[in-house]
């Protein structure tokens, strides 16, 4: 409970900071000073938050602070992410049957990435914060930097190119430049309709028993008091596993790996609705999701190809041309990916393979 | 009053609002903000750019600048200017990440003036989904114009209220100044040279393109439509624009002679091309030694025998409603050498054959290029002039209806030069 009560008079001091500010910035209307920030101040080093316990970097939850997973997540250069989410007292998520999770004001996203190394070690990387400010109702981004010392993590802006050298699923040793995005490059992937939005946890993704838990995430929440409004867990729909071949179909573990990995920038509100090329889960005309969809402004990106997707024939595909290359300009997603993610190359080669 | 001359009208009160403001009181502008800065700056420039607060004018001082890439993301009315494209100069060209140089999302009110921008690896400068957008006196440039460069140089697209004038693009591997799904935008007194296209205009509304100089490029010119996008083009008017030689090689991408749709298509020697689209009037143009076709009118049949599954509320694949008229044309005696390369060039050189065949008298292929796929053919109709196209131009050697339908067909295939079906009447 002291945690608990650490983070929300800690969101209430912003609270009374902010309006603080507000006021002095109306009495300087006006005058030659640079406008004064208002609204949620982000903290300068993550500890100052107080959302983990004991050691920073072993991400031990303090109360109140809540650990989730996704079914199928974003690949970002094989990294470890742990997820968590903290709402303020007494304020329960909204169940919505699409889209994101209504979060009440004043909730924290955070997501912290890692890699392993060599020596089976987690290297902590960077922590992102995703903050639904109380003065607005709009989302904010923020990213921290881990140290050299794995001690603590430093607000970071303007992104960073970062040599390291992890283990990929298969076991190899992998030498890349990793890179932290910047402020805008989250707001891109973020952005919906011009607006900053959270982009995992939607019910449909969080729909499932995590793995070593008993319970369903969702079920779990509403019994908590954290979730409202949630239909029975049967109605509620589910997004596929894309490495569970066991329960899904080729072309289910496709569409759900595109919608992770592509339609937070590709559908019809996202950054690259101008493309015309729409990677939702639910969409279905199959044009739009690049069945013999010529490219539009992918220049050199198209690889000279003609379609985004050739039925059965994924050599002249621009999905694998562009997933199975790391070049800036050719490389799809243009973010958060300095390596090629293989298994996700594999699916997405034998989905078009098989497709007619 | 339309609302398109009501909008012109605004933009041009706020373009002298500017300049008076800057003359009138020195560097005080009605920014509330001012910021400058100078080479060596870059670490603070680029968190200025992901920090800055609305109302905000930049100064970037003389000087080269070497950049990864630059964003500017969900802000009002930024200001970015150089001291001239001669002395402020951007360099992207150690860009290890992302698809542009400069990236701007979501911005109600953005100026860029002033300075030069060059070697990105993707597009050079993206302007998405943006507001009273203002590209001035800006050179946007790759030193080579090959498939190495990246593909657009000035590249609004999703907008309103865009102005790009006083710029020069160079090498583009696409279009140099690309308007992309935006609703209304003026394009004047820019340049362009050694791209594919010097300037593309694509399902857009409400674009007016005069006082340009486009040449040296593949296509000087297009107004294209391509299906499966945020909604239909038209209501272009292009006049007053100097379009000549352009006979570059098409470089879309190399190995091949780019995609099947967009600028790939372009026929090196094109000066204008209008693509799938509708309301265009071409007016008062020089049209000089485009040497391949001074005008290209084409459905989207003419790239894609599928087109026809693509009509939606957002694309019709043929043509209408173009008005040519008043412009001057001259042509030199032989095709470019780069079209006998081009996938679509040996069309236009067959055409002009079997016109001499017919007819010794004619020496080159004519200025305007028709395509010859009207609606008849969706409609199985027979009107003779269906989808409501207005030629009027004096001289000879005018006009030719290519009949791509029957070209696969020599029997049948009959390219005819009768303009008078589409003369306006």
């Amino acid at each position: 409970m002291k945690k608990v009560y650490r983070v929300s008079a800690f969101i209430t001091l912003l609270l009374a900071a902010a309006a603080v500010l507000q006021q002095g910035c109306k009495n300087k209307q006006g005058s030659k000073e640079l406008p004064v920030q208002t609204g949620f101040v982000f903290r300068e080093k993550l500890s100052d938050y107080g959302f983990f316990a004991g050691e920073l970097k072993t991400l031990q939850p303090a109360a109140g602070v809540t650990h989730y997973e996704i079914i199928t997540p974003l690949f970002s250069d094989y990294t470890v992410k742990d997820r968590f989410i903290v709402l303020p007292k007494g304020k329960p998520l909204k169940y919505t049957a699409n889209g994101v999770l209504d979060f009440p004001d004043a909730s924290i996203i955070i997501k912290n990435f890692a890699y392993k190394n060599k020596a089976g070690r987690k290297v902590m990387i960077e922590t992102r914060l995703l903050v639904k400010d109380p003065a607005d109702a709009q989302w904010k981004v923020m990213d921290y930097l881990w140290n050299q010392e794995q001690t603590e993590a430093v607000k970071h802006i303007t992104g960073a190119a970062l040599p390291i050298a992890f283990i990929d699923d298969a076991g190899n040793e992998i030498r890349t430049t990793y890179l932290v995005p910047n402020l805008n490059d989250c707001k891109r992937c973020h952005n919906n309709n011009n607006e900053l939005q959270p982009i995992g946890p939607k019910a449909r993704n969080l729909n499932f028993i995590v793995k070593g838990q008993k319970e369903n995430q969702l079920a779990h929440w509403a019994a908590q008091g954290m979730l409202t409004g949630m239909p029975v867990a049967d109605s509620i729909g589910q997004l596929p596993d894309w490495t569970d071949a066991q329960r899904y179909t080729l072309d289910q573990r496709a569409r759900a790996y595109l919608e992770m990995n592509c339609a937070h920038c590709h559908r019809a509100t996202g950054d690259a609705s101008n493309t015309g090329l729409f990677l939702d889960y639910d969409e279905k005309d199959p044009y739009h999701v690049g069945v013999m969809k010529e490219p539009v402004s992918a220049g050199g990106g198209a690889g000279g190809l003609n379609y985004d997707i050739v039925p059965s024939d994924p050599a002249h595909s621009i999905f694998v041309y562009r997933m199975n290359s790391a070049e800036p300009n050719i490389a799809m997603p243009e973010l958060g990916r300095s390596v090629i993610h293989k298994e996700g190359v594999a699916l997405i080669t034998e989905w078009i393979k098989k497709m007619k | 009053m339309s609302y398109k001359q009501s909008f012109l009208i605004l933009l041009e009160l706020g373009l002298l609002l500017f300049t008076s403001c800057q003359t009138g009181t020195g560097e005080k502008s009605v920014y509330k903000n001012a910021l400058s800065f100078g080479p060596g700056d870059e670490a603070k420039i680029v968190e200025t750019f992901l920090m800055v607060k609305d109302s905000t004018d930049v100064l970037l001082k003389a000087g080269v600048y070497h950049f990864d890439n630059l964003s500017l993301a969900n802000v009002k009315h930024i200001r970015i200017r150089g001291e001239g494209p001669e002395k402020t100069i951007l360099d992207f060209s150690s860009q290890k990440t992302g698809g542009e140089g400069i990236r701007v999302t979501a911005l109600t009110g953005f100026t860029i003036d002033n300075m030069t921008i060059r070697d990105s690896k993707g597009d050079l400068i993206k302007i998405n989904k943006s507001r009273d957008v203002v590209v001035t006196n800006l050179h946007a440039v790759w030193k080579t114009a090959d498939s190495t460069s990246g593909g657009y140089a000035i590249y609004p697209v999703l907008c309103k209220n865009v102005l790009v004038e006083n710029c020069y693009v160079e090498g583009s591997s696409d279009a140099g100044i690309y308007v992309g799904q935006s609703d209304s935008a003026i394009i004047r007194k820019n340049k362009g040279a050694k791209n594919v296209a010097g300037c593309e205009v694509e399902n857009t509304t409400h674009a007016e393109v005069y006082d340009n100089e486009f040449y040296n490029n593949t296509a000087g010119f297009l107004v294209f439509d391509l299906p499966g996008l945020s909604q239909r083009g038209g209501k272009v008017k292009a006049y007053n624009n100097y379009i000549h030689d352009n006979n570059f090689r098409n470089f879309a991408k190399a190995g091949s002679f780019g995609t099947a749709w967009g600028v790939g298509n372009a026929p090196p020697g094109s000066g204008i091309i209008i693509l799938a689209t509708s309301d265009v009037e071409l007016y008062n143009n020089r049209i000089i030694n485009n040497n391949t076709s001074g005008i290209i009118l084409a459905s989207g049949f003419a790239v894609d025998d599928s087109a026809v599954n693509r009509i939606s509320d957002q694309y019709f694949p043929i043509s209408s409603h173009i008005k040519i008229h008043g412009n001057t044309f001259e042509m030199a005696p032989d095709f470019p050498v780069p079209v006998h390369e081009h996938r679509m060039g040996p069309m236009f050189v067959a055409v002009e054959q079997a016109l001499r065949k017919a007819d010794p008298k004619i020496k080159r292929i004519p200025f305007i290029f028709y395509d010859g796929v009207s609606s008849n053919v969706l409609k199985n109709g027979t009107a003779v002039n269906p989808d409501s196209l207005c030629i009027r131009q004096s001289g000879d050697n005018v006009f030719v209806n290519g009949d791509f339908l029957n070209m696969a067909n020599p029997a049948s295939w009959k390219p005819n030069t009768d303009v008078a079906p589409f003369v306006c009447k």
